[in-house]
């Protein structure tokens, strides 16, 4: 069980209490002159400053720090966005994405044909890879990954819903077959190739269940992982199979830290060389560091605020105040709600203001939309009168008994969304609609949205701010979230448009770029006309690097604005970054000479405190005895 | 007769340690369903809420999930954790030493420092270095520890980068040997210890101080002092020995009680213990890891009161003459 946790068990326990002893050398003299008033502290601890970081011996090592690690490696199981940084490196899609554009790239296929009626689509594999463990990569592995990663898996499950038969023919040979045309097949199977020769033999109960992979980790891709101390590192190691061009760096670290300070602090005192999630609140702080170079780029995510558009047939025990679904007010609201400003303040101006249902990140279909609402109070105002919306001075319009007073429900854990929230709520009452805003638990949220009465949905909201986060390059699921097919699954707002569903449909089937952008964006007109989400802002990815360690970053997925190493998606960038030149390359190996000053500083403190508490003891003693009558 | 009173201390604990197991159980069971809570996707099959009522043992009778629950705790076998899917025992136990070495030492430390303290303020009772080291005590005691925990980062780790911010070892370093990870542990250490000892450190001098003041004011002193032993003589071998008795009770217990209060200081220094297990726990709704530690921090109280009391059943021959 504990085999994939190794040294923090047993060999903590041993270092724990050896450190015991040392902890109370070390922490006598900072505690007890503090403690006694007569004797200051004076300045025991300045010397002991961390020895561990610079060092210059062994291969290079790429340090990346993060504050939140994955709980388990297995797949199955496993709910964590951070697992896909490690497994983006150990293991190939059966189509990768390209780092230039995110397009269909080889992954363990080499290449592929798709049929007449698109329905068949056969991929050819590389006869000469290899696992990382030096077995054969074949079509069995493909099909066993689809069909049990691809049903089974948690974060994979529902890309293959339309596949109906898997084949192979031979070793290097896949056929696949689909109900519908899909387009998913080549651009957006998001389901990880597993070596079946290892997964393929542990029960499937097993799976779902407790299974920890063994170590290391068999992969297909440039780095193997070979050490999950879950809390700590995980560490990857080059895959000697691995026939592309060799990484620069031997080795590439997660560490793992505390908080998302620790991890900005370590990186600017270089015991990282990269963090690849920071935080808006410190992203101002980073940038200003002239060793330190920041990144702020689009990401496959949004915040939206939603409203509760279910009609009446769906969810007959539907909650809500009717008026958020007369679409005047909502194309009001869209226009009074300055994008720029939310991003301004809530995300500090590190997101980019939304347009539209589509990110600008999914570069091969976007388009900025022709309604994008630009702000305009006065037209606001005109369109809310015209709908016959009295207008009430302070107090919500209103109009046959009905108000304009909605309820806005926010996650209490996003400081940043309770902060969009109140700005939304302030710039819509200069038009005459009211917002109170509702700070809620993710839970009561969820509950909110997916609550059902007699099994039909019955969402009990008028609006809220919340997110979606999309694929890589096939932005079906954002687009899908509005069908019709997903209220009482996965759509929060309840929009039901039928044109938009037929749309949705087309466009899954189409594997020309070209002919599928112009349907996508027939469904991002139809939802801007019906204001289906008010998109607020497109969420952005924060990272940082120090320029003193690596070098030859260049923006990837797409190379056009994209991030530092196409993170979670791509392996390729890693193929061509190095550490920077001058820099001490840098390994991890805290050596014998820093051991030797701690041992020495702990010597002179134990000796110090010991010569410090010996002599206050002695002149207490001389002094005469002082008691009370 | 003394053989009984421990009897009947250890049989009360056992009685107390049962009732808290039963507790437990009703108490996850009355949070509701807990599939309702594991299933996460909004549309799961009705066929996945029941394989996953069958996985968890839900779908017998209460009286049979108790049976199997008491039988199992007694195996320590607490289930799976949700989030990693490891043993929650062997979660348990590797966060165990760390929080046993935090809590360990600041309890330590505190005891020594606090009666040290406690000591000095009695013998100068009324003087300045009495008023301040009251002052300082009761500021400690009072504030809160992760707000000393916050401040501590503040100033060592922030204004003055001189010692780690957080959890128990540089992470990503590969020690040559066991030395040198010891050292980066106590260095790591010195922090979370600090802050532990500063909010444990009031109370032991507080009790201190008072029983100290009591000791000097008893007659046997005076005849100490009056047959010309020293200052030094009167307060080490008499004064102190005695006043000590309420001291090593209050440690036992405390140390108990500290092992749950150490959530807070952990949490803030991402310290790998208990705390912070059942911290990420509640977090991610991780009931067994939750049902675990709940078990573990009330039997440690249960423990240490019972320890508390054996080792007063040794120290104060009044007990035994009862």
């Amino acid at each position: 069980m504990a085999s994939t946790r190794g040294p923090r068990g047993h060999r903590g326990l041993i270092a724990a209490v050896a450190a015991l002893v040392a902890a109370l050398a070390l922490i006598g003299v900072v505690a007890l002159p503090a403690a006694a008033q007569d004797s200051g502290g004076s300045g025991d601890t300045s010397t002991e400053t961390t020895a561990t970081t610079a060092d210059d011996s062994g291969d290079a090592v790429l340090r990346i720090g993060w504050a939140q690690d994955p709980q388990t490696l297995n797949p199955f199981v496993a709910l964590d966005e951070e697992n896909y940084n490690v497994w983006a490196l150990n293991w190939d899609l059966l189509v990768n994405f390209s780092a230039e554009d995110l397009s269909p790239a080889p992954g363990i296929a080499e290449s592929w044909e798709v049929s007449e009626d698109r329905k068949t689509v056969t991929f050819k594999l590389d006869p000469n890879r290899n696992w990382s463990d030096g077995e054969p990569i074949t079509s069995k592995d493909v099909k066993f990954s689809l069909e049990t990663l691809g049903k089974e898996g948690d974060l994979f499950a529902g890309y293959t819903s339309n596949v109906t038969k898997i084949e192979t023919p031979d070793d290097e040979t896949v056929v696949i077959t689909t109900k519908q045309p899909d387009a998913r097949i080549v651009g957006g199977l998001f389901i990880y190739m597993l070596p079946e020769h290892i997964w393929g033999k542990v029960p499937i109960d097993e799976l779902t269940g407790s299974y920890q992979p063994e170590l290391p980790l068999v992969g297909s891709g440039p780095y193997v992982l070979t050490e999950f101390s879950r809390g700590r590192i995980i560490r990857m190691e080059r895959n000697p199979e691995w026939q592309g061009p060799e990484p620069a760096f031997s080795e590439v670290q997660y560490i793992k830290y505390g908080n998302q300070d620790a991890v900005e602090r370590a990186l600017r005192l270089g015991e990282v060389d990269m963090v690849v999630e920071v935080d808006p609140s410190t992203f101002e702080r980073l940038e200003s560091d002239p060793n330190i170079e920041t990144l702020s780029s689009p990401s496959p995510s949004y915040t939206q605020l939603a409203f509760n558009l279910c009609p009446d047939d769906l969810c007959p025990d539907a909650q809500f105040n009717p008026a958020v679904q007369d679409v005047a007010v909502r194309q009001a609201l869209a226009y009074a709600v300055d994008r720029d400003k939310v991003n301004a303040i809530s995300a500090r101006g590190t997101a980019f203001p939304g347009s539209g249902i589509l990110p600008s990140f999914y570069e091969a279909f976007y388009e900025v939309p022709e309604q994008n609402y630009p702000l305009d109070v006065e037209l606001a105002k005109q369109i809310l009168d015209d709908a016959g919306w009295v207008d009430n001075g302070d107090n919500p319009r209103t109009k046959d008994g009905e108000e304009l007073s909605f309820d806005l429900a926010v996650r209490s854990e996003s400081p940043t969304n309770i902060q969009a929230a109140k700005l939304v709520a302030e710039q819509a009452a200069e038009i005459g609609i009211e917002f109170n805003v509702d700070v809620v638990s993710v839970d009561k949220l969820t509950e909110m949205t997916i609550r059902k009465v007699d099994g039909k949905p019955a969402p009990e909201f008028d609006t809220f701010i919340w997110g979606w986060g999309g694929d890589p390059y096939d932005p079906s699921f954002l687009m899908s979230l509005l069908t019709t097919d997903e209220i009482g699954g996965l759509s929060d707002g309840f929009y039901s448009n039928p044109e938009y569903d037929a749309l949705y449909t087309e466009q899954a089937g189409i594997f020309d770029t070209a002919e599928r952008k112009s349907l996508i964006q027939e469904m991002v007109a139809l939802t801007q006309e019906d204001v289906a989400y008010l998109v607020l802002t497109e969420d952005p990815n924060l990272q940082a690097y120090r320029t003193d360690r690596i070098q030859g970053i260049e923006p990837s997925c797409p190379s056009d604005g994209g991030d530092l190493i196409c993170e979670q998606v791509s392996y390729e960038p890693l193929l061509t970054i190095e550490p920077a030149t001058g820099s001490s390359a840098s390994s991890s190996d805290d050596g014998g000479g820093s051991a030797g000053v701690l041992i020495g500083i702990a010597a002179v403190v134990v000796i110090g405190g010991g010569l410090l508490f010996w002599r206050s003891r002695k002149k207490k003693s001389d002094e005469p005895l002082e008691m009370e009558e | 007769m003394s053989g009984r009173w421990l009897a009947g201390k250890a049989g009360a604990a056992m009685l107390t340690l049962i009732f808290v197991i039963i507790f437990n159980f009703f108490l996850f069971r009355v949070m509701g369903d807990p599939t309702t809570q594991l299933a996460r996707l909004p549309n799961s099959s009705p066929e996945e809420i029941e394989k996953l009522r069958a996985d968890y043992g839900i779908d017998k009778p209460l009286s049979g999930q108790f049976l199997d629950y008491a039988g199992d705790t007694v195996r320590l076998d607490f289930g799976v954790s949700q989030r990693s899917r490891e043993e929650v025992w062997d979660e348990m136990k590797a966060a165990l030493p760390w929080t046993l070495l935090l809590v360990g030492t600041g309890t330590v430390l505190a005891t020594l420092i606090g009666s040290w303290m406690g000591v000095i303020a009695a013998t100068r009772r009324g003087k300045k270095t009495d008023d301040s080291l009251l002052g300082f005590s009761l500021l400690t005691y009072a504030a809160p520890e992760y707000w000393i925990g916050i401040i501590l980062i503040l100033v060592f780790a922030v204004a003055a980068p001189i010692l780690p911010a957080g959890q128990q070892v540089t992470p990503g370093v590969e020690f040559s040997s066991w030395i040198s990870e010891a050292l980066s542990v106590a260095e790591h250490m010195i922090l979370p210890v600090t802050a532990m000892t500063l909010m444990l450190l009031g109370q032991y001098f507080l009790i201190m101080r008072s029983s100290m003041v009591d000791v000097l004011t008893e007659d046997f002193i005076t005849v100490k002092r009056a047959i010309g032993l020293s200052h030094e003589q009167v307060i080490r071998r008499h004064a102190v020995p005695n006043a000590l008795l309420p001291l090593v009770t209050l440690s036992a217990i405390q140390f108990g009680a500290v092992v749950g209060g150490a959530i807070t200081i952990e949490t803030v220094f991402s310290w790998p213990g208990l705390g912070e297990l059942s911290f990420n726990a509640i977090n991610d709704k991780d009931f067994p890891v939750l049902a675990g530690t709940f078990l573990v921090f009330s039997a440690g109280v249960i423990l240490a009161n019972l320890a508390a009391d054996i080792l007063y059943f040794f120290l104060d021959p009044r007990v035994q003459a009862r």
